[in-house]
């Protein structure tokens, strides 16, 4: 899901720049407005850096394992700290572990990062049915973890295939986007499940960390 | 959990005294001319200027080669699809499966953009603290809060690493065995117990940091002074990238 140097046009890469600055300005700027602004960071900065360890937890699916991208959690934890947060998480990953790329973390925190915002919405509207229930934190923390993956995984893929291999035919493409995503389904429902027992086991152990988000 | 990144920021080298605003700044543009080749003739440019300027660097060749490990699986994953899949010209069948000319051309354009933006990456951020790199950065315009985040999240990021290593040990010690999709309960705990620590510790530094002065304005006070050597070094990078836009713009 980040995609690496070298493979985008410059003209998205530099577009992917573009959404990235807005989404971070209206991010910072809800942030400004907060009382004070500056007590949120340290928690924003250690979450972050929390989420990226977290991030490296692999969970077995025999015969192999994946590592979760937690994008949807994370926009549930952080609200308007979730796009600077995964902005700083990319660029983390680029910079010492060379996954990803310099050229193209506008595009991947635009990929991951508006995804966790909509999460955030998801996770918020659970505040209809009763935030503090076990069951309706459980559920919306599914849909959170989901859609966050889902929308991240449509993105990262349409945007790979239409932009690389100019001759390839569409319908082609079309079918290798469909492909791909379907393929995508299992790995959403396990970030779904995951990102809802981590939801389930903060409210039992440290309701305050989903308290206001 | 040890860094690696900046083992060699220490050198005494003159890429290593490049102020480090000038020397982002130079760079990224660089990188970023990198990314707008798409002529051919201009992929053994682009190669020669960075394997020459890691060269210039000082900078050893097995810190470059142990940082392209990684990455380098990716372009195994594209080589092994891309010459397949893109375009209409047959170079020749191999069994089921037909080499197509437009990828080949297409793989050889993305393994020499990837590897040429990769060294300069490698570079940059291998030839100065990343303490130093943040703060060039903020230098430039980065937001206060964006710059805090960033030097806040890499302070405790191989600390929350090593607890969780410790966790799994403990872990471990206890009889859990992590090769069951049945297990995630206790990996979801194990990942929600790091978050609450990490929430837990940041009241407590939030509060050391206030003490120390934390948001006053002298805390904000960077100590960059660039000389004519360091401009110039910057504007011959950005000569050079606007050498290799238009080079391929006449081309195209």
């Amino acid at each position: 899901m980040h995609i690496p140097d070298g493979i985008l046009p410059a003209s998205v890469c530099v577009g992917g720049y573009i959404t990235t600055g807005a989404a971070t300005w209206y991010s910072l700027r809800k942030i400004n407005r907060s009382e004070n602004p500056r007590e949120g960071i340290p928690r924003a900065s250690l979450l972050t850096a929390a989420f990226l360890v977290a991030s490296w937890v692999h969970i077995p699916v025999p015969p192999t394992s994946v590592h979760l991208l937690l994008n949807g959690l994370l926009g549930a934890l952080l609200g308007v700290y979730a796009f600077p947060a995964i902005l700083i998480g990319l660029f983390f990953q680029a910079v010492m572990f060379q996954h990803g790329g310099l050229t193209t973390l506008g595009v991947n925190a635009t990929i991951m990062g508006v995804p966790a915002m909509i999460a955030y919405l998801v996770f918020r509207a659970r505040k209809i049915f009763g935030a503090d229930k076990r069951m309706v934190t459980g559920v919306f923390g599914f849909l959170a973890g989901a859609s966050g993956v889902a929308l991240a995984a449509i993105a990262a893929f349409a945007l790979l295939i239409t932009t690389i291999p100019s001759n390839i035919d569409v319908a082609a493409e079309r079918t290798a986007i469909i492909t791909v995503t379907l393929a995508y389904i299992p790995l959403m429902l396990l970030e779904g499940v995951f990102t809802s027992l981590v939801v389930s086991f903060l409210l039992k152990v440290k309701p305050e960390l989903l308290e206001g988000r | 959990m040890e860094m690696q990144l900046d083992r060699y920021a220490y050198l005494d080298k003159p890429l290593h005294r490049w102020e480090p605003r000038c020397k982002l700044a130079g760079i990224m543009v660089l990188i970023f001319a990198f990314s707008y080749v798409r002529d051919l003739r201009l992929l053994p440019v682009i190669l020669a200027l960075s394997g020459g300027m890691y060269l210039y660097s000082g900078l050893p060749g097995s810190f470059l080669l142990s940082r392209l490990r990684l990455p380098a699986l990716f372009l195994v994953a594209v080589a092994l699809i891309l010459p397949f899949v893109s375009g209409p010209t047959v170079l020749m069948h191999l069994g089921p499966l037909t080499l197509k000319e437009e990828g080949c051309l297409e793989l050889l354009r993305i393994t020499v953009k990837f590897l040429a933006i990769l060294t300069m990456a490698i570079m940059l951020f291998g030839s100065m603290p990343f303490l130093t790199a943040v703060k060039a950065m903020r230098g430039l315009g980065l937001p206060v809060i964006l710059a805090d985040m960033t030097m806040f999240a890499y302070r405790y990021l191989f600390e929350i690493g090593d607890d969780l290593k410790t966790m799994q040990t403990a872990m471990g010690l206890r009889g859990f065995r992590n090769n069951k999709l049945g297990g995630a309960g206790s990996l979801a705990a194990l990942a929600g117990t790091i978050l609450v620590r990490s929430f837990e510790q940041s009241d407590r530094v939030y509060k050391a940091m206030i003490l120390r002065g934390y948001g006053q304005p002298a805390s904000y006070q960077e100590d960059f002074h660039a000389r004519p050597v360091d401009v110039a070094g910057m504007l011959l990078l950005i000569l050079a990238a606007a050498a290799i836009v238009a080079a391929e713009l006449l081309w195209r």
